[in-house]
């Protein structure tokens, strides 16, 4: 460690905790003080209110879906990625990124494009088959996956490089096939990385907005998610419903935190 | 034969890793693939093992066509330089690993792993995860676990070689003895050519990408089939245009005998029982010369002492071809 003066430790130490307190702390403690002004009433009103109850049922169910779709194809591309050799390897390693870049509107918007049901490249065949994808779950789900999607990768990439493939070989050897050597090695080896990954895609999935709202169409009672009911309830004046659902947002996400900080053994990375 | 390797060939871009190698290794036997790191050795064990495809040419083990096999379904058991260890599994669950590949009774597997850990001086150790063991038990732990498939061969690429000095003799030795017990065919690579020689029944050098001779440890020793073999099996001086080797040259101190070449004692170094000597001829060649002490003694050798140097009776003699490779 650089040896650093006690008054320019403090100093840093006030400004980290400062940017944090002025920027995250103090924002969310003031949506809990909002929530709770009244007690429970807030809280308890906003849960029995059928257009809540549904965006956040409709809210978990795209954010499991998208985790879930997420998980399989994302630990699949890192394995990719990381094991193998093929044409074209660094364009899809950048093409993962993408999402991290490109604002979730135009993901959106780039989604109404290709799958909507009347000018759509796949939409009006897909619409033909009786199913909908934009202004439809399915649409919502392929959003959110869009925008998670880098989460799990960049957190199982890493852990692939470093383990190396010499414990998989050694499997080989001693007559595993290939899914054999996936479950038994390689799988409990990036175990700590992939539910690191699912909780982080989780949060995301649970507070994705600009995408989904493009994507959704945002029909009250059908296609509002969580964050949209936010956006609603503060539009019509209903300020206090939309603080309780925000509470409940925020709570989802940091319990999430917890639990990743509880899991995860010290030492391993 | 158990293993016969014909043709085969191997590039990694356009640098030639394995270069048209012919070769057949004894079944039952010791066998040391010995040659300079970067020579191709672990490219011909992991063909071998089908961790690595061949471009052409062909594998048999025990008269089985194995070019086109999967790993899995070579029964051979390999072992990794740096041990591979299963790191999430305790050292018994590690061993019983290929056991439970292929579905194996449970109480069958636990006394199989029992028997190997004794064989492997790890009893103690079963429930241990391989953090906790040291570099040579992990090693013995690797080696247990590739035993217990029964494979039909066992390959092992440098097994000791990111161990200490005095681990790495012991475990040689070790190896030596677990084979006489064990007796399956095995393979193994090393850069050291000390422990080919104490260790092997029988050497395959490879240098290049090639297979430069194949011998037991005197054959090699006593007619090597080049310089190359010659040098890299121990030390080697060149005198009157010869190679040989420092111990094998007779140093006198007065010139008896006709074609003794003469010189004068730039160097003398005394390293424990032996005297090394560095002789400046007429010619204007250094020749190193290696006697005993006492020997070195009886002569009343010191430095800038005129000296004859012939080749001993029964000395490894062969021509030197440093001016036609350097050429
Ligand atoms: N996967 C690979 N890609 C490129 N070059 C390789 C690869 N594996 C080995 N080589 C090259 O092939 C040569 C022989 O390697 P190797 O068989 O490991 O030698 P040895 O085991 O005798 O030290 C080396 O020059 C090495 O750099
Ligand atoms: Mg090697």
């Amino acid at each position: 460690m650089v040896d650093v003066s006690t008054p320019t430790k403090w100093a840093l130490r006030i400004l980290a905790l400062g940017y944090i307190f002025f920027l995250v702390a103090w924002p969310v403690a003031l949506v809990v003080r909002e929530t709770f002004s009244d007690g429970l009433t807030t809280l308890t009103d906003a849960l029995s209110d059928d257009q809540v109850t549904g965006a956040l049922q409709l809210t978990l169910m795209i954010a499991v879906w998208a985790v879930v779709i997420n998980l399989v194809f994302g630990v699949s591309i890192s394995l990719l990625l990381v094991r193998y050799e093929f044409p074209g390897k660094r364009v899809l390693s950048a093409l993962i990124d993408l999402p991290l870049s490109v604002s979730p509107v135009v993901v959106g918007l780039a989604l109404l494009l290709v799958y909507n049901g009347r000018s759509g490249w796949f939409g009006p065949g897909i619409e033909s088959t009786g199913y909908r994808v934009i202004f439809d779950s399915p649409g919502m789900i392929m959003a959110t996956c869009f925008v998670a999607l880098p989460l799990i990768i960049r957190e199982v990439v890493p852990v692939l490089h470093e383990i190396g493939d010499d414990q998989e070989q050694a499997a080989r050897s001693l007559g595993a096939n290939a899914p054999q050597t996936f479950w038994r090695i390689t799988l409990p080896s990036i175990k700590w990385a992939v539910v690191y990954g699912v909780v982080l895609s989780l949060a995301r999935s649970l507070g994705e907005f600009g995408a989904v709202k493009i994507v959704s169409g945002n029909i009250t009672g059908r296609t509002q998610t969580a964050t949209l009911v936010v956006e609603a309830k503060y539009q019509n004046f209903q300020q206090s419903e939309a603080y309780a659902t925000s509470f409940l947002l925020i709570f989802v996400s940091i319990a999430c935190l917890i639990v990743v900080a509880f899991l995860r053994p010290k030492n391993e990375a | 034969m158990s293993i016969d390797i014909t043709g085969l060939n191997k590039t990694f871009g356009d640098f030639v890793a394995l270069d048209d190698v012919n070769v057949s290794l004894p079944t039952g036997q010791l066998t040391a693939l010995l040659g300079p790191s970067g020579g191709g050795k672990s490219t011909l064990l992991r063909i071998i093992a089908g961790l690595d495809t061949a471009d052409s040419g062909t594998v048999s083990i025990e008269g089985v066509d194995a070019t086109k096999l999967p790993p899995q379904k070579r029964n051979v058991g390999f072992v990794f330089q740096h041990y591979a260890v299963f790191k999430h599994m305790t050292v018994a669950k590690n061993v019983a690993f290929g056991l439970e590949i292929r579905k194996r009774p449970k109480e069958e597997i636990a006394a199989r792993v029992d028997e190997l850990l004794k064989l492997v001086h790890l009893s103690q150790f079963s429930h241990r995860l391989p953090s906790q063991l040291s570099g040579g038990q992990r090693q013995r732990m690797a080696l247990a676990r590739a035993l217990a498939v029964e494979p039909t061969v066992l390959l092992l690429d440098e097994p000791f070689g990111a161990l200490d000095a005095k681990v790495r003799k012991e475990l040689r030795e070790w190896l030596r003895r677990l084979h006489d017990e064990v007796a399956v065919t095995t393979v193994f690579v090393t850069h050291d050519q000390e422990e080919a020689l104490e260790v092997a029944d029988e050497i395959v050098v490879i240098n290049e990408g090639r297979v430069e001779q194949v011998g037991s440890p005197d054959e090699l020793y006593d007619q090597p089939a080049n310089d190359f073999v010659m040098s890299f099996l121990g030390e080697v001086t060149t005198l009157g245009g010869a190679s040989l080797r420092p111990h094998d040259i007779e140093v006198a101190t007065a010139p008896h005998s006709a074609g003794a070449v003469e010189g004068s004692i730039s160097r003398m170094l005394r390293i424990g029982f032996e005297v090394r000597l560095t002789v400046l001829t007429v010619d204007g060649d250094e020749v190193a010369v290696v006697l005993t002490r006492t020997h070195a003694r009886s002569l009343g050798l010191t430095e800038g002492a005129t000296v004859w140097l012939t080749p001993a009776n029964g000395a490894t003699v062969i021509p030197s071809m440093r001016a036609s490779l350097a050429g």
